[in-house]
């Protein structure tokens, strides 16, 4: 199993973190910590992505439908990009994809907070 | 079914939820990552087993490296169904060979309140399996071989229930979570009022 690992960066005025390895209930907290963070800072816009990520839990996955609502209300929003197919299947057997955005390519992640 | 020989070593091949059980007791054996995706069979096994009187049950988690909340949230209702019966019943759920890991995430969720923890001695011991028991594999509880696709009613209903369990067993999980319950219990309500056009 993978440590769980955040990176952040900043492009085209979105933060884009780029996950790897487990996202727990052990974990998450270390995410939660970093976006609530985020939004203090004022940045709403977010995508996630999920290339290296192995595992998500299924009360990470609530709460990030918490963070993306939060960020909406902001102007914002809290997006998913390279989801393995492997959780994206559990993400969409769930019905999560109906609220949370979904893509497969970071230009892609990026231009949909400007459309 | 699979029937395991006791002393294997825990390899691929017996990744999954492996149980064994006498009259009154039941060993449950996790390998592998316990999760929504094999919380199904040890709950039905579990309920099952209760209605036959089995009323201790003790869950290996020394080869379990991580529980997610709805597996979390089986075990806790499989507890809280035993303590239902009242103090008298002598029910209850041993949680065994628990990690530094998993035992902080049975204590962020209260439920080492629930559950009497015995911390880790070592994976691959048979030495919790009841005397003269055999251990045998749950049918779909290893998470990366599942031999069909989950039911989405059935996991909603399933992942429900078990954030529910989490919150009765310690209404301190209420705020964690509280969004994962709402979207499901949204799901839920949608699926039964489906000419509720939203």
């Amino acid at each position: 199993m993978k440590d769980f690992h955040i990176e952040q960066q900043t492009r085209d005025n979105v933060q884009l973190v780029k996950l790897t390895g487990s996202l727990d209930m052990y974990s998450f907290p270390r995410l939660e910590g970093q976006l609530s963070a985020m939004f203090q800072q004022g940045h709403h816009r977010v995508v996630l992505d999920c290339r290296d990520l192995d595992y998500i839990g299924s009360a990470g996955l609530g709460a990030l439908i918490g963070f993306a609502k939060e960020a909406r209300e902001k102007g914002g929003d809290v997006k998913l990009l390279n989801v393995p197919e492997r959780i994206y299947k559990i993400i969409e057997l769930l019905g999560f994809t109906k609220v949370l955005q979904v893509h497969d390519s970071e230009d892609r992640a990026l231009k949909s907070f400007t459309t | 079914m699979y029937v395991e020989k006791k002393g294997l070593p825990l390899t691929e091949q017996n990744k999954g939820i492996s149980v064994a059980r006498t009259a009154d007791q039941v060993y449950i054996r996790v390998v592998g990552r316990g999760t929504f995706q094999n919380s199904q069979p040890l709950r039905r096994y579990a309920l099952e087993t209760i209605e036959q009187g089995c009323r201790r049950f003790t869950v290996d988690v020394g080869s379990c490296p991580n529980m997610d909340s709805t597996f979390l949230g089986v075990l806790a209702g499989i507890g809280l169904r035993l303590r239902q019966d009242g103090p008298t019943s002598a029910g209850h759920i041993t949680i065994a060979n628990v990690s530094a890991r998993n035992l902080d995430l049975l204590q962020t969720l209260g439920l080492d309140r629930l559950f009497i923890i015995e911390p880790h001695k070592g994976s691959g011991t048979t030495s919790l399996i009841p005397a003269g028991a055999e251990l045998e594999k749950l049918p779909d509880s290893d998470v990366e071989a599942l031999a069909r696709p989950l039911d989405k009613n059935e996991t909603t209903d399933l992942m429900l229930d078990a954030h529910n369990n989490l919150v009765r067993a310690d209404e301190r999980n209420a705020p964690k979570f509280s969004s994962v319950t709402k979207f499901l219990r949204e799901t839920v309500e949608r699926r039964r009022t489906p000419n509720d056009k939203k």
